[in-house]
């Protein structure tokens, strides 16, 4: 499953989910759906989404599986 | 999105199929049916009772008022959302929320378990046409039945998403 920090940094930089959308040019529904990890963004909108929450890809989304490797 | 007029379309859908079903179970149960059909005379002759006319007018006039709430409310949504027009004739569903990824996947588990139901409730239908002793009317009630499950069906779906959305 893919998990994300995308709450976590929208929070801290001061975002509504709507901002955040407007940003990326999404829905705030999707932002919403992103958050719960209901579904995987494409690769487009995750650049963008590391863009707008000063990122990079590999530091907002990571696969559950991978951690519990590393464990 | 609550106010979101392609979001209450499936219900709009499943309430005309309703009114529908009410007007065809009124049509179909005339107190008197009388056909003549001689080689001089043919003619049909088809009482209603006061309970069946209610019914039928009352089921008319209800689908009427409906249209003309429906038409009002698709126009509003056209005006306040000129890049995401409800066209009155399409063949494209209109209440398919497609405005970026996130909901197209829904829109798209929605549509799975509607084409999911599809596959079996057709065939079952089909069946059902061809082997029930029933009058038509029965079958007719089926169809419309099928046809307000899928609608039922593709709402809760989309529903539950958005709705835990809200929270």
């Amino acid at each position: 499953m893919l998990k994300n920090r995308v709450k976590e940094l929208r929070a801290r930089y001061g975002f509504t989910q709507s901002d955040l959308g407007t940003q990326v040019d999404v829905t705030r529904q999707t932002i919403a759906f992103i958050e719960k990890g209901e579904f995987s963004p494409s690769i487009t909108l995750s650049l963008k989404l590391a863009k707008a929450l000063q990122t990079n890809v590999n530091d907002l989304f990571w696969l559950e599986e991978d951690v519990d490797h590393e464990k | 999105m609550k106010n979101d007029f392609r979001m209450q379309y499936p219900l709009w859908m499943m309430g005309f199929i309703v009114v529908l079903g009410i007007f065809l179970f009124g049509v179909n149960s005339p107190e008197t049916t009388e056909i003549v059909n001689t080689e001089v005379e043919q003619s049909i002759l088809v009482e209603y009772g006061l309970v069946q006319g209610f019914i039928i007018v009352g089921s008319i006039i209800l689908y009427l008022i409906m249209l003309l709430i429906f038409y009002i409310k698709m126009r509003r949504h056209n005006t306040m959302n000129p890049t995401q027009k409800i066209p009155s004739f399409a063949i494209r569903p209109p209440e398919y929320l497609e405005q970026d990824e996130g909901m197209t996947h829904i829109t798209r588990i929605a549509s799975q378990k509607v084409y999911t139901f599809m596959t079996w409730s057709l065939p079952a239908l089909a069946v059902f046409a061809m082997f029930s002793p029933l009058p038509r009317i029965y079958i007719v009630l089926s169809i419309l039945a099928v046809a307000l499950l899928q609608y039922v069906i593709y709402y809760r779906e989309i529903r539950k998403h958005l709705k835990e959305e809200d929270e």
